[in-house]
Order: C-alpha cells, then sequence, then structure tokens
C-alpha cells in the first residue's frame, strides 16, 4: 500500500503540490493522471524519496522510502528517461544495480529477457531508441522483483506493440496481488489498464475513486479528465 | 525467479553499496580513456623533463625529482576523473537510478569515494612510478644519486596526493553536479588561484594544494615549510571536511 498524505511542494514562491492525497492499494493499477505540469512527477518523486515535501507524508505500507531496508526488492521504480548514462552497456547499468541489492547477475539476465531487450543488453545506451530506454528503465524497476512498482509515464515513447505489453505486465503484477502505481497525460491508453484512477491538475487532486467512479457522468476517461482540468461540466 | 529474500544488515548495505559504485566506475569507459590518457601524457612529459634535466646547466637532478616534474600537470587528469565520477551521475537521469536503489545518501556518497580511491590508488602509483623509472633509465648513472627511502618517500607522497585530489575533485563535482563548471573550478584554482596564493600569502602554505606538493617536494632549507607528514594530515583533513561539507547539501538536495 502507498499512502500519499496532503503533500505540499513549494520551490521558491511556486507551489508545486497543494495537499496532495490519495492511496495506492495492493492488487490494482492506480493511475495517477493530469496534464503536464499538474504535479505528478513531484508527486512520485517525493514518494521515492528524490525530492523533499515542503510537508505532508509519502508512505510504502508504514514508512517513508528513505527508510526502507531493502529498497529495490520492495519498490521497482521508473522515472523520466532510461536512468542510465549514455556510455554503458544496458547490461552494464543493470549489473551495477543489481550489485546495490546483492542480486545475483542471472537475475539481470532474467529481466533483460522479460523486457526484450536480451539482443540489445551488449549495446550502449546512447545508442538506444526512446521505447528501448524504456525497456531498460522497466528492467530496472523489476530487477529486485518489487512488490511495488511506481512508473512515471511508463508508455511514453513506446509503440503500440510496447503498449500492449507494458499494460498486459502491469496487469499481471496487480493481478498476483503486488501494487501498481503509474503516471500519465495519456488517457486513451490508460483507460484500458487502470483499476483506480487518481486526478490532478495545478497541484491538487480533482478526482480520486475506481475507473468507473471517475468516468462515471462524462462517458469516456478522457471526457472526464477533460472536464476535471479545464473546469468544464459534465 | 532467482530473487533472494534477505534481510540486510547495515554491513552488508554499505559492502553491497561499495560494490555497486565499484561496478560503476569500472563499466564507464570515460574512466579508463582518463587514466589511460594521463598515463601517456605523464610518459610524455616526463621524457621532455629528462631530456631538459640532461642538457641542464645547474647539474643533473635526481631521478625522482626529474621523473615526478611531470606530475603538476598530469594531476589534471586525476581532477577530471575526481570529477566525471561525480558528474556522470547526472547524465541520463542516473542519479535517480542510483538514489533509489541506494537511498541512504551519506552511505552512497562515501560508497562511491571509497570506490573512486580503491581504482585510483594503483593508478596513481603507476602514474607516479612510470615518471621515474623513466627518468632512472634514461639518465643512469648521470642522475644525482638517491636513496631508495627518499624514492619510496617521494612515490608514496605523490600517490597519496593524487589519490587525494581526485577524492577532492569529486566532492566539488557533486557539489557542482556540472561536468566543466568544476573542471573549471579545479584547475583554475590548482593552476592559477593556488600559485599566485602561494607567492603573495604565507599563509597559503597551508591549503590544499600546497599542502600537497609538500608531501612530495619537500621545500628545502625553510624552517617554517611545511613537512610531507603535516602536508598528507593537512590534505587528508582539507578533503574529509570538505566531503562533509558536501555531503550534508547532497542529502538534502532534490534529485
Amino acid at each position: 500500500m502507498i499512502t500519499i498524505d496532503n503533500l505540499v511542494k513549494r520551490r521558491g514562491s511556486a507551489k508545486i503540490l497543494s495537499g496532495v492525497s490519495f492511496r495506492a492499494r495492493p492488487g490494482r493499477v492506480t493511475g495517477l493522471l493530469g496534464p503536464n505540469g499538474a504535479g505528478k512527477s513531484s508527486t512520485l518523486r517525493i514518494l521515492l524519496g528524490l525530492d523533499r515535501a515542503t510537508s505532508g507524508t509519502a508512505l510504502i505500507g508504514s514508512v517513508p522510502f528513505v527508510k526502507l531496508r531493502d529498497p529495490l526488492a520492495t519498490v521497482g521504480a521508473m522515472l523520466d528517461g532510461s536512468g542510465a548514462h549514455r556510455a554503458r552497456t544496458g547490461r552494464a547499468h543493470l549489473r551495477w544495480v543489481a550489485r546495490s541489492a546483492g542480486l545475483p547477475r542471472a537475475r539481470v539476465d532474467e529481466v533483460l529477457e522479460i523486457v526484450g531487450l536480451t539482443n540489445a543488453a551488449s549495446k550502449r545506451v546512447g545508442g538506444y531508441s526512446l521505447g528501448m530506454g524504456r525497456r531498460l528503465g522497466l528492467a530496472t524497476a523489476l530487477l529486485g522483483d518489487p512488490e511495488i512498482l511506481v512508473l512515471d509515464e511508463p508508455v511514453n515513447g513506446l509503440d503500440p506493440d510496447g503498449i500492449r505489453w507494458i499494460r498486459t505486465l502491469l496487469r499481471e503484477r496487480a493481478a498476483s496481488g503486488r501494487t501498481v502505481l503509474l503516471s500519465s497525460h495519456l488517457m486513451g491508453e490508460l483507460a484500458a489498464t487502470v483499476d483506480d484512477v487518481v486526478v490532478v491538475n495545478e497541484g491538487k487532486v480533482v478526482a480520486d475513486g475506481t475507473l468507473d467512479e471517475v468516468t462515471g457522468p462524462y462517458g469516456t476517461l478522457e471526457d472526464a479528465f477533460f472536464a476535471l482540468t479545464t473546469g468544464g461540466a459534465p | 525467479m532467482t530473487v533472494p529474500q534477505t534481510t540486510r544488515t547495515r554491513g552488508q548495505e554499505g559492502a553491497r553499496a561499495l560494490a555497486a559504485e565499484l561496478s560503476k566506475l569500472v563499466s564507464l569507459p570515460a574512466t579508463w580513456l582518463t587514466l589511460g590518457g594521463t598515463l601517456v601524457v605523464n610518459l610524455i612529459l616526463a621524457i621532455a623533463f629528462t631530456i631538459a634535466g640532461l642538457r641542464g646547466s645547474t647539474g643533473t637532478g635526481s631521478a625522482p625529482d626529474i621523473g615526478l616534474a611531470s606530475i603538476g600537470y598530469a594531476q589534471a587528469g586525476f581532477v577530471v576523473l575526481g570529477v566525471l565520477a561525480a558528474c556522470s551521475e547526472y547524465t541520463g537521469g542516473q542519479i535517480r537510478t542510483t538514489l533509489t536503489a541506494m537511498p541512504r545518501r551519506a552511505l552512497q556518497f562515501t560508497a562511491k569515494h571509497v570506490a573512486l580511491a580503491i581504482v585510483v590508488l594503483p593508478a596513481a602509483a603507476i602514474t607516479a612510478a612510470s615518471g621515474v623509472v623513466l627518468a632512472a633509465g634514461v639518465l643512469g648513472d648521470a642522475a644525482a644519486p638517491v636513496t631508495s627511502g627518499r624514492v619510496a618517500g617521494a612515490l608514496s607522497g605523490v600517490t597519496a596526493y593524487l589519490a587525494l585530489t581526485t577524492l577532492i575533485s569529486a566532492a566539488v563535482g557533486a557539489l557542482a553536479r556540472q561536468t566543466l563548471a568544476a573542471v573549471v573550478v579545479l584547475l583554475g584554482y590548482l593552476f592559477i588561484a593556488g600559485p599566485l596564493l602561494r607567492d603573495h600569502v604565507s599563509a597559503a602554505k597551508y591549503l590544499p594544494d600546497s599542502a600537497g606538493v609538500a608531501m612530495w617536494f619537500p621545500p628545502a632549507g625553510d624552517a617554517g615549510a611545511v613537512t610531507p607528514v603535516r602536508g598528507a594530515l593537512l590534505l587528508m583533513a582539507w578533503t574529509a571536511a570538505l566531503m562533509a561539507v558536501v555531503v550534508l547539501g547532497y542529502r538534502r538536495w532534490d534529485m
């Protein structure tokens, strides 16, 4: 369970988040939706201990991320880009991450296989396409076979095949009782993937519920999204 | 799945962080390019200094004096290595992978610097010895005689100096988070500001560069000079202080 409680983030005079609260539950895929600049990435970065909140808490189970005893085996994270240095090979990148958690080398080959990068594993990350970079990011997130996945814009840069593949993967994770939290500004891609929806706009949660609850009166998730984020009526 | 379910201890966490940081350093091509390039440049400079030494009108110096003269320039390579080790984290968003894998930042920061020291110590020793061996080989009997104790002292002084300079550079790199800015500041200090201060301010002998040079070229016949041991202690203190200051910020910054 991920519990976000009243997060406030100020940067200089700008208020990035003004009291964001929601939960992401086990066995479900939770979609954090909002336009660019709504505060999705900031929320995820605070959750992962990369940014500090001005106030409020973000907990994994009952502890903040930075207090986790075994972070890689608890939370798999993917943020923007590949998260890898362009001069390293994909395999070398995964190897150092695996070492940080004491994982065996064989696990690196397993995740390369899962994300379909086995043939590109010896290529430098600088030569990867956007989609391959996302796959490498996902491989990194899956290394520790974590209970929880936190993914920032996972379908960005993926081709239709890739989107279908990641959807299946995330549904399987949720079906086995794990927690998936992802952010996106792409509504169509998300409607078929998520169980729960949290819509954020200008640093505030404007809707929070199951996919049906949030879509409800608007007909489609996309219509709901635009109505909620531009102030239109249902 | 082959993921073992283990609960790790603090010591294990530190050992794994060190293994990860070592793996990062050795898998970065820039590490080997910088170290290799530095060795080659150092040898070329050492040849030049040795030839100049042979033609010198004031008589030929000893092999360590001539063979280590190039280190003053070759240290730039170690500065670059330290900065790259720190700043390469900010390429491709790697820092976010690093800090989600190793969220306890002070521990990760320490592991990174220990890993850097482990890689740099042998490289610094090889670089330092290369110039001295070359000078000794070329000069032969023409070199001023020197005790093996003096050679060993100078070599270990240079090795420690280069390693500490690399750590200082990594800390400055972590502070600047930008390769070019950090390299310019460090080289500007080592090659311009440092020498100027040394000539005009007597207290400058306690600054990192002068204290460091005293580790292998103790100024002769100056009662107030910094001895090699004191120089080493001073430079270690500077390194530890700088790392401590940087880690205070590093623990709090938004990445």
